[in-house]
């Protein structure tokens, strides 16, 4: 396995594994085997740049890296497509580590 | 990568993180849930439960898994721990045989 990247949507990470090689179309083809969702509705963002991911380049054009962040947006019923969506946990380790350093 | 060969892990916060069946395998416990013979509910759905791990870290081990499988296949990188995840880490992948 040359490499992965996470795709994500809500609370879902799609870790996919892939090559530098493969062009975003490759990897809309990968998601649309997993979620029942055509390529023509999906929409790849790269999370460190923003940029939304060109079809017909490849991953390494677009300077996408091992374990890089992508977000997977939909097709909505008017057409467009929906916000990026990415839920996070709340991180109550770091919050508390903080708030906790005080008191001792 | 098919459906069928993905697993889905689900963090205590209800988070869910579709792998690869091979990634997941680095695991001994997965393994034995995915593969033992009779009817695991796991084995069949393809989806196990962690009520007990928090969702931070079940990406972390989730990465490490990846990261596992390039370092066995040659490519020796480091993989970076961030020291307050450190202690939950451990005995996650204590429970996880990992």
């Amino acid at each position: 396995m040359a490499m992965y990247i996470r795709i994500k949507r809500s609370k879902t990470t799609y870790f996919m594994q892939c090559d530098p090689s493969e062009t975003i179309m490759d990897i809309k083809q990968k998601v649309s085997a997993l979620i029942d969702q055509p390529v023509n509705d999906q929409r790849l963002t790269l999370m460190s740049t923003g940029e939304v991911l060109d079809d017909s380049k490849t991953l390494a054009d677009q300077k996408v890296e091992n374990d890089a962040v992508v977000a997977l947006t939909l097709r909505k019923d008017d057409n467009e497509f929906e916000e990026v969506n990415i839920v996070r946990p709340v991180d109550f380790f770091k919050s508390g580590d903080a708030e906790g350093a005080g008191n001792w | 990568m098919k459906k069928e060969d993905t697993v889905k892990l689900i963090s205590a916060e209800g988070f869910e993180f579709i792998i690869d069946k091979k990634a997941a395998m680095v695991s001994q416990t997965i393994r034995n849930m995915l593969t033992s013979p009779g009817s695991f509910s796991e084995t069949e759905h393809g989806r196990v439960s962690f009520p007990e791990i928090s969702t931070t870290i079940l990406e972390k081990i989730c990465q490490y898994f990846h990261w596992s499988l390039q370092y066995a296949s040659g490519k020796e990188t480091e993989f970076h721990i961030e020291p307050e995840l450190t202690l939950e880490l451990m005995m996650a992948a204590n429970y996880l045989h990992t």
